[in-house]
């Protein structure tokens, strides 16, 4: 209960701040415009060149993959990792731990809050854009779409803040998690199907994608193809083993972090 | 002019020197950066076997493309990494530090800031650029423009970083919208650069020059492109002369701040 008070909180309180500063939701609608828009620019004349069809898939289904990982990515979870690093540097860390809340959790919450406002409204109008100008996959109007998509972007989101919960402990460790940080998001955006669509991937890097916990925490990219109406649990079954494993990492992580803070009060 | 160059290049040996102590970190900043920029090469190139060639280009042309768009960004920002933090510095007040200076004001600033990671892109965009010079067969001629090209790209980055960051003495959240402008400038020139034509070509080469950065040096060192290698030079050039109109003009628009409060 009293998590879920901190969380609602957290996610009011930062959702107003996002409202007084509209600078941010600039930075954020240029990012996804300067990748995604221009991507999806350049996916069109591409696929124009080529007759329409690409590895048997049209623009409409790249164009819906490409879009669901960039407006994904504007909740911008992976900056968890270099909040807990600056935490940890700055010593800010030994006063969270202090707090009765839960650190990580807290952190998490703080994430999302962070990202909430710009993702909705993000998504929302551009998701809208899209539809007015390229319309939907058949794919999307199936009954099964939205509720398996809510439940991959759930899991997803998940997923992302455990991965890059476990980058930002490191910082305990070692003295700058940035390299760390890059090699992991690089993976992420390779196997999410960020500049290339899971559709167009080789079959070697189509299966990495599939069994990593690097390609399963970008798994909304997937719900537009023709084999999710088949494969959705197996998929889902997936990013639940990898948030199980994950989850055990972080716990045994956090608790040797643990042991070497002290607190020393002032 | 001469006092202030060597003052530059004293300031960024420092720069150098102090990030290096901490030499694991410095370490694994580069060789982090490295492996970080070689996922775009491996992205396109499968995009390349995926799609076929587009406007030409091959998977070499994407070396190529990176190797530009990286050696540029890690000159820049090893001589002039301060530039980007400028929102930053007249956002906490620090900026008045720079104005106190005796030395000149840009240069000051653009000095004051090292990060090892650009050490990083250097060597990659170095490497990439050996490579695609072995794999299109180069030619001395064009060995010689690949080097042409690189000081022209060095001076379109460094021209509209300043530009870009020029704006912080116009926004009150200068920070976020530079950020964002940076972004909107450099992402597309890590994009396949075949496959720009048309209106957004024009666009991305005059209007947003990021095709400058990588694209188009390619295009002019693969097919000796006269043209080519004269449009990234003169754009180059006014867009480095306006920069710095710009970056002198926005200054006057700084207002001195302080920490400094009354009462408790």
């Amino acid at each position: 209960m009293k998590e879920t008070r901190l969380a609602i909180k957290i996610l009011k309180t930062l959702t107003k701040d996002r409202l007084q500063y509209p600078g941010r939701l600039m930075v954020d609608t240029l990012t996804v415009i300067s990748r995604c828009g221009i991507l999806l620019l350049l996916y069109w004349y591409v696929y124009n060149l080529k007759g329409g069809l690409i590895n048997g898939t049209s623009f409409v289904f790249v164009a819906w993959s490409i879009f669901f990982y960039f407006s994904f990515s504007t909740l911008r979870l992976r900056d968890i990792a270099r909040q807990i690093m600056v935490d940890i540097q700055s010593g800010n860390v030994e006063v969270l731990f202090s707090k009765p809340v839960s650190y990580l959790s807290y952190r998490a919450w703080w994430q999302i809050g962070l990202g909430l406002y710009s993702f909705l409204v993000i998504t929302a109008v551009a998701g809208l854009g899209l539809y007015l100008l390229i319309g939907l996959p058949f794919t999307m109007t199936l009954s099964l779409f939205l509720p398996t998509l809510i439940l991959t972007f759930l899991f997803a989101g998940a997923l992302s803040l455990l991965i890059y919960i476990a980058v930002g402990l490191l910082a305990f460790w070692i003295e700058d998690v940035n390299p760390v940080f890059w090699i992991v998001d690089k993976a992420i955006m390779i196997l999410g199907g960020s500049y290339l669509p899971v559709a167009l991937f080789p079959p070697l890097m189509y299966k990495m994608a599939l069994y990593s916990p690097f390609g399963a925490s970008q798994f909304v990219t997937h719900t537009v193809n023709e084999s999710w109406a088949s494969n959705w649990y197996q998929l889902i079954g997936i990013q639940i083993f990898w948030i199980i494993i994950i989850s055990i990492v972080v716990y045994f992580m956090f608790e040797q972090a643990k042991k070497k803070v002290s607190v020393n009060g002032g | 002019m001469k006092k202030e160059l060597y003052f530059a290049l004293y300031a960024i040996k420092k720069n150098i020197q102090s990030s290096a102590e901490l030499r694991t970190s410095f370490l694994m900043n580069v060789v982090g950066m490295a492996i970080n920029n070689t996922a775009f090469i491996i992205l396109w190139v499968f995009f390349v076997k995926s799609v076929g060639v587009i406007g030409g280009w091959t998977a070499a042309d994407i070396i190529g493309l990176m190797g530009f768009s990286t050696i540029s960004y890690g000159i820049v920002f090893s001589v002039a990494g301060g530039i980007r933090r400028i929102s930053e510095y007249t956002l906490s007040g620090v900026f008045d530090h720079f104005m106190l200076s005796p030395k000149n004001l840009l240069l000051r600033v653009a000095t004051s800031y090292f990060g090892a990671s650009v050490i990083g892109d250097f060597i990659f965009g170095l490497a990439c650029l050996i490579i695609y010079a072995i794999l299109i067969q180069a030619s001395l001629f064009q060995i010689a423009l690949i080097i042409l090209m690189i000081l022209a790209t060095s001076l379109v980055f460094l021209a509209v970083t300043i530009m870009i960051y020029s704006l912080s003495f116009f926004f009150t959240e200068a920070e976020n919208v530079t950020r964002g402008l940076f972004e909107f400038f450099l992402t597309p020139s890590l994009f396949h650069g075949g496959a720009f034509q048309g209106v957004m070509r024009f666009v991305f080469t005059f209007i947003v020059p990021s095709l400058l950065l990588g694209a188009i040096p390619v295009e002019a060192v693969r097919d000796v492109s006269l043209s080519k290698i004269i449009l990234t030079i003169a754009l180059g050039l006014i867009w480095f002369v306006l920069s710095l109109k710009l970056f002198n003009y926005a200054v006057k628009r700084y207002e001195s701040s302080n920490f400094m409060t009354f009462g408790s």
